[in-house]
């Protein structure tokens, strides 16, 4: 009987990991192959047209630095155009007809029209504007059975609710380390709140090495399956906060298995 | 005979309206045709009519660096570091930090004092530490340097966790520090900053909490 439940758990497990891997692979591969069209099309050397766009306010504050402290040296008025040059976080460097270089800040660039007489797109950076379509990397430390953690995540987020993620995790224990790596699926079914709560569940594998001045045993590698829950925390832009409590269900080859309790704490950036 | 000449009469009359009627709506389709003519050469001038996208626009918030330094490692002397880093700046104010840095350490001053006695090996010497970080600028400012020269500078703060690896065993470790960053242009900046590595080990036989400091001038570009 236990042997029976055994493979079928085992079964499960397999087919659980390989629906994992192919949902990801597949996301990849075809975000990949749009990417790898615009690589070959593209003339490297070739000079970008300049960005031009007309003023439509009655004036943009034009900064000497990219801060929000650095003082206004001069101003851009309604039908001037300005060139865009680039980005640096929420700034934006411009250059006036008249060779006069600045910054002005980013949502500023709302207030101009590009040459077919629209505004420029520019995504707002509020949080919903992160959500979708979007890779994500963050990293979290914390408490992994007693030993220490450090973690890092990169996931893909396909819609505003779902995401997947590569979870990889190096504890440091006092009687032993372990790494972890994992995949896992995440639900968030209120992603506009500013503190989002989700939920996870993940499989993978972790490798564990007892400290040889203490222990005599060797590495050894078991299954593990993850199940979790925390809260995305929005701080600014693609900036968030990230806890998460998670419940290690450890496959091993003893008689019994065992269940780690994880707790971390982290940044998420996403892109 | 008068029906044959009425039939003919008007089959030449239906023909002769048939092509009347066909060339005016040939003519009208070519004047639909050229209807900008002279006037719609001014009126759409032969210029792109760009949309322009966020993507078009060059972001710099990405920035790799190359550190050296000194590093402290208690009990173990002061020897030269080197690393790599690499930044996201988020937001004006917060950017993430990932580093990775080797050293090679002494022997302790017990080695060498009781002449024979070795606790590490070489290989065991060697350190290398990781570690992602969040860093905040506290004091951005501007240096000017003559009449026409200035440049953005900030005192920033940082704060993280990663992993030491030292005599053949990973210590978790927490880091602490703070900086001068300059920016030489937009793109290229300098960096003259102080860590502290804290890590707790157990290589005298007690558990220890040690405290590392790290000094160190970096060099990084934007892209």
């Amino acid at each position: 009987m236990t042997r029976l439940l055994k493979i079928t758990i085992a079964t499960f497990k397999r087919g659980l990991r390989i629906g994992i891997c192919v949902l990801g692979f597949t996301s990849l591969l075809s975000s990949v192959n749009a990417s790898a069209a615009d690589f070959w099309s593209l003339n490297w050397f070739e000079k970008d047209a300049p960005i031009e766009v007309t003023v439509n306010d009655a004036f943009i504050n034009v900064h000497n630095a990219p801060g929000r402290g650095y003082p206004i040296f001069h101003v851009v008025e309604r039908g001037e155009t300005i060139t865009l040059l680039k980005m640096h976080t929420d700034w934006i460097k411009i250059k006036t007809a008249r060779g006069i270089e600045g910054w002005i800040k980013r949502k500023d660039v709302l207030l101009t029209l590009g040459p077919d007489g629209v505004a420029p797109e520019f995504a707002d950076t509020k949080q919903a504007d992160y959500l979708a379509d979007r890779f994500e990397l963050g990293t979290a430390f914390g408490d992994f059975d007693g030993a220490q953690s450090f973690n890092v995540n990169l996931g893909y987020r396909f819609t505003k609710n779902l995401s997947t993620e590569i979870r990889l995790a190096q504890n440091t224990g006092q009687y032993s380390d372990s790494q972890i790596i994992a995949l896992a699926i995440l639900h968030q079914p209120f992603p506009d709140l500013r503190a989002s709560p989700f939920i996870g569940i993940g499989a993978g594998k972790l490798k564990t090495m007892p400290s040889t001045t203490l222990v005599q045993s060797e590495d050894r590698e078991d299954q593990l399956l993850q199940a979790s829950i925390g809260a995305y925390i929005h701080i600014t832009g693609r900036f968030f906060l990230r806890a998460e409590y998670v419940n290690d269900y450890v496959l091993t080859s003893r008689n019994t298995n065992q269940e780690v309790n994880e707790w971390k704490l982290g940044f998420n950036i996403f892109f | 005979m008068e029906t044959r000449v009425q039939h003919i009469l008007l089959a030449a009359s239906l023909l002769g309206a048939l092509t009347c009627f066909s060339a005016s709506v040939c003519a009208a389709d070519e004047k639909e045709k050229n209807n900008d003519g002279e006037l719609g050469k001014i009126i759409t001038p032969d210029i792109e009519r760009r949309h322009i996208k966020e993507a078009d626009l060059d972001s710099e918030d990405f920035e790799v660096g190359l550190y050296t330094g000194m590093l402290n490692v208690e009990d173990f002397g002061s020897n030269m570091v080197a690393g790599v880093s690499f930044s996201y700046h988020i937001t004006e104010d917060f950017f993430a930090q990932a580093n990775y840095g080797t050293s090679e350490t002494e022997k302790t001053s017990y080695e060498l004092l009781s002449g024979g006695v070795e606790l590490l090996t070489k290989e065991q010497r060697d350190l290398s530490y990781y570690n992602i970080s969040l860093g905040y600028d506290l004091l951005p400012g501007q240096v000017y340097l003559s009449e026409k020269w200035h440049f953005n500078t900030s005192v920033y703060l940082v704060a993280g966790a990663g992993n030491t690896r030292f005599a053949d065993k990973n210590y978790f470790t927490y880091n602490l520090g703070a900086g001068f960053k300059f920016y030489a242009t937009d793109w290229l900046m300098l960096d003259l900053s102080m860590r502290n590595y804290s890590f707790e080990h157990e290589l005298f036989g007690i558990a220890k909490k040690i405290n590392n400091p790290e000094s160190r001038l970096g060099i990084s570009i934007f892209f």
